[in-house]
């Protein structure tokens, strides 16, 4: 049943209205080429550094799923005192690069210097929770493409020395890996900084982001500061010596039960090398202030939509679906549907994005070891009119059997200049 | 429309402090007052018969509603922005239960969802853009709809 699904789902729809219609005197039409064959970059210098979605870093307790991880080399600048930071998390919905302190080891960072001297801190803001901690610089080396980013700004969440969350740091502290799901994450988003000019402006900052701290040991000991985008937590693709123009997040499918682990690319620049070109992929350019594009579902049109790694789920609004009982952030269909939204860029360009959804209780439970699977989505809860926040989220699922681009806001690509997504 | 008493008091607040009042969750909407200062906000009132709703917009794009019934009592908030607002002030004392149950849910950095009988915070959003909203369901007035809380 489930193969008859899939099968009707990739016929084409006029191949399926010819179905319908067949007894009349025109012949069905011929069927369109097949779609091209993913093609996965090997793993290796320029470019492609070696992705895994599996059960997460040893410090993990407690399961996850559709998280895809690489490992990043992290070195006090300008010294060979480095330590490979395995289980970093892949994100194309943020930017700049973060690790846990207790994923460090011996290496010991500077603290980025805001200009006057006092040490730069930062609060990175989730949904669920914040994490704390300096921000620090390091040479950050990609260990198998060889792509290397000197002095580059770092934040170090849970470090030792920064021990006092500001009050303004609000909710759930993800300050060590047990809550933060990862040694790390490398936000390899549309975006080149993660607050951008909103956190330079030195009368309008906001409070919660960027702090400099002249006493960071005692409470209250850190205030809230404006930090010149030169200074801030950053995408580090945009500073490689070439292939930085974005990113191409490569999966494999996954069966409808789910697989224990999966390996894939990351690949570094778009149209730069043989192995990153997008081919017959469609750029769906994103609006420049929240790199969003458009999405239809069910006659329904989001203004707010993306395409992210770092989503665990497709994330949409649905109430034909009801929540799981035990999965309470996903939703449990009587049983796998196939669903289609059709996104649109900012040029009006178009593009069909199907998806399945599963009831994630039953294809979880059933199997206990999966760390992929691609049927989970669930429900975007709050939607206010005016607010930004995104209303329509392709996560991790969506990237099981896509080559997915993302390139980076200015940068120029043979595909026009980012933020886009592609596939 | 007819102003409730809660809503002149609250216009005669904003109009004499300097820096706006912020009401937590639970909390009294016209003798609960801090967090201005650092919010930089403007507040804008909007009456109806069995609730009004106080909006508090800072200079960096926070945008904060509260949901005060004819009690003079905050029994929802709303909030949007670059970032999520000060939740320790705008949940007031009912954070520390927000933090419990925040630890307790799946890790999901992009949504968050805590459905309590005393308390519902629903959250959404990334990097530079946040959603939220939180109530209390006991202290809803009768005949509203959560739909509204937005």
């Amino acid at each position: 049943m489930r193969k008859l699904l899939i099968l009707a789902l990739t016929a084409p729809l006029t191949l399926l209205a010819a179905c319908g219609g067949s007894s009349g005197s025109s012949p069905p039409p011929p069927p369109p080429p097949p779609p091209p064959a993913q093609v996965i970059a090997n793993p290796g210098p320029p470019n492609v550094e070696p992705i895994t979605v599996d059960a997460g870093p040893a410090a993990l307790t407690g399961r996850v799923v559709n998280i895809a991880y690489v490992t990043v080399r992290i070195c006090r600048v300008s010294t060979t005192q480095c330590q490979d930071v395995d289980h970093v998390q892949v994100d194309t919905g943020s930017s700049g690069l973060r690790i846990l302190a207790s994923a460090l080891g011996s290496v010991v960072l500077d603290v980025e210097a805001a200009p006057g001297g006092l040490p730069v801190a930062e609060c990175m803001q989730f949904a669920d929770g914040s994490s704390f901690g300096p921000v620090a610089l390091a040479d950050v080396v990609m260990p198998t493409s060889g792509q290397v980013v000197s002095g580059m700004a770092v934040h170090v969440i849970g470090a030792t020395t920064f021990p006092q969350v500001p009050a303004d740091c609000p909710g759930q502290p993800e300050n060590d890996v047990a809550s933060f799901g990862a040694n790390g994450i490398l936000g390899v988003g549309p975006f080149i900084q993660d607050c951008g000019p909103a956190c330079a402006d030195a009368i309008n900052f906001p409070s919660g982001w960027y702090y400099t701290c002249p006493s960071p040991t005692t409470a209250g000991g850190c205030a809230a500061a404006a930090i010149d985008t030169t200074q801030q937590v950053s995408n580090p693709v945009v500073f490689f010596n070439g292939d930085n123009n974005g990113v191409i997040v490569e999966l494999p499918a996954v069966a409808d039960s789910g697989a224990t682990t999966v390996g894939g690319s990351l690949v570094f620049g778009i149209g730069t090398e043989t192995n990153n070109g997008l081919d017959a992929a469609t750029v769906l350019l994103a609006d420049t202030g929240y790199a969003y594009i458009q999405a239809t579902y069910k006659g329904t049109t989001f203004m707010n939509a993306a395409i992210d790694s770092g989503s665990s789920a497709n994330f949409f609004s649905d109430s034909s679906f009801s929540t799981c009982t035990v999965n309470t952030a996903l939703y449990c269909p009587g049983s796998t549907v196939d669903l289609t939204a059709t996104l649109q860029g900012v040029d009006m360009t178009m593009l069909v994005a199907d998806f399945t959804l599963a009831n994630a209780d039953s294809v979880l439970g059933a199997n206990s070891s999966a760390t992929a699977m691609p049927g989970l989505g669930g429900p975007i809860l709050v939607q206010s009119p005016g607010a930004h926040s995104i209303q329509f989220d392709l996560g991790m699922p969506f990237h099981f059997g896509r080559n997915v681009f993302t390139a980076i806001e200015g940068q120029a690509t043979p595909g026009g200049t980012g933020p886009y997504y592609a596939y | 429309m007819k102003l409730t008493p809660s809503v002149v008091v609250a216009a005669v607040l904003s109009a004499t402090l300097a820096a706006p009042a912020l009401a937590a969750l639970g909390g009294d909407a016209a003798s609960v007052q801090a967090d201005g200062v650092h919010m930089k906000a403007a507040v804008r009132v909007t009456p109806s018969s069995t609730f009004s709703v106080h909006q508090i917009s800072s200079a960096a794009g926070i945008v904060v509603r509260e949901f005060v019934g004819t009690d003079g009592k905050v029994f929802a908030v709303s909030w949007s922005g670059p970032l999520n607002p000060d939740l320790r002030q705008v949940l007031g004392g009912y954070y520390g239960q927000f933090l419990q149950a925040a630890a307790a849910a799946p890790r999901n950095h992009r949504q968050l969802a805590i459905n309590q009988p005393e308390l519902v915070v629903q959250n959404s959003g990334r990097m530079r853009a946040f959603t939220g909203r939180a109530w209390v369901p006991g202290m809803l007035p009768q005949n509203f709809s959560v739909a509204d809380i937005k």
